[in-house]
């Protein structure tokens, strides 16, 4: 049986299996990491472990998201 | 002190360095930025104002995305944080010119700073004057009204094995961080404000936290795996 609810609990209190980066890591690579993804090419595999961070972390996550959102929206002008 | 301090915060894991380029390898704009702002006169104030402009612009959009999930708060309110925001990281990128190694345009490196210091804000605001839960209140989540008794009985043992890991396995401040990052959902920025700490210090301590947890679970010859995967 499908558990979304509890799988996303689960994954919220294990954080991801996979080595990640560290906050102020994520956050010196994430205009790179961006750029990288808008442009279609391999950031995590230029970036080990800043995904993995961005399944971690909320507050990064959100602040990748952010950035993606205005950087590729300039970029579709 | 910026939201985040590279001087105290504490790598998970060891980030792959940043591509050192020579200047000439910079693209024609981000070159151009550089110069303005390590000019003098109004060649530099002008770059100075045209750069709190972009930060401006990049903190608007983030109070814009975040204006939903704020509706207490008016217009003006919001403004006052953007601007906050964008002075705040326009301080943190003159103070950190001389790390820009041209990874990414410049436009794209400052965006970050501003960015991260509106959501910083408009999380502490979101906050303020609430209390942060430190003790577990989270584990509705973990259940479910509908399962098979089976099913159900499986759950429970893996909410019950989780609560007596965190319990006993855990030192009381990784307990503390964890439930209040990972249960109960307190914004990282704010118990960071709370606990005058840090959001990279805090995310080391809940990493290992949750290695500690992992790795008991493991012990315990729960395989979480199939848990967060194949369910």
């Amino acid at each position: 049986m499908e558990r979304p609810d509890l799988k996303q609990a689960l994954g919220r209190l294990l954080g991801p299996a996979e080595p990640e980066v560290g906050c102020d890591a994520c956050f010196a690579q994430l205009d790179r990491y961006v750029e990288l993804e808008l442009a279609g090419e391999d950031a995590d595999g230029a970036i080990p472990g800043l995904r993995a961070h961005l399944d971690g972390c909320p507050a990064c996550r959100e602040e990748h998201d952010s950035l993606r959102a205005l950087v590729g929206g300039e970029q579709a002008l | 002190m910026s939201a985040l301090d590279a001087a105290t915060v504490a790598s998970v894991e060891p980030a792959t360095p940043l591509p050192t380029l020579a200047p000439d390898a910079l693209d024609g704009d981000s070159r151009e930025w550089l110069r303005c702002l390590r000019a003098e006169g109004t060649t530099r104030d002008d770059a100075l104002a045209r750069l709190h402009g972009l930060l401006l612009r990049a903190a608007r959009f983030e109070v814009a995305r975040r204006r939903p999930s704020l509706p207490h708060l008016r217009g003006d309110e919001l403004d006052d944080i953007a601007t906050q925001a964008a002075d705040d990281a326009l301080m943190s990128v003159l103070r950190r010119l001389d790390d820009f190694r041209g990874a990414s345009r410049f436009t794209t490196w400052v965006y970050k700073f501003a960015l991260l210091e509106a959501a910083v804000k408009l999380r502490q605001r979101a906050w303020q004057g609430r209390e942060v839960p430190l003790e577990p209140e989270g584990w509705g989540l973990f259940s479910s009204s509908e399962l098979e008794p089976d099913a159900e009985a499986e759950q429970s043992e893996l909410v019950a094995t989780l609560q007596i890991a965190i319990a006993e396995v855990l030192t009381p401040h990784q307990r503390r961080v964890l439930v209040a990052l990972a249960l109960n959902g307190v914004p990282i920025d704010v118990l960071a404000e709370r606990l005058n700490t840090n959001r990279g210090a805090l995310y080391k301590t809940l990493h290992d936290a949750r290695r500690k947890l992992r790795r008991h679970l493991d012990e315990c010859g729960l395989a979480l795996d199939d848990w967060l995967k194949e369910r």
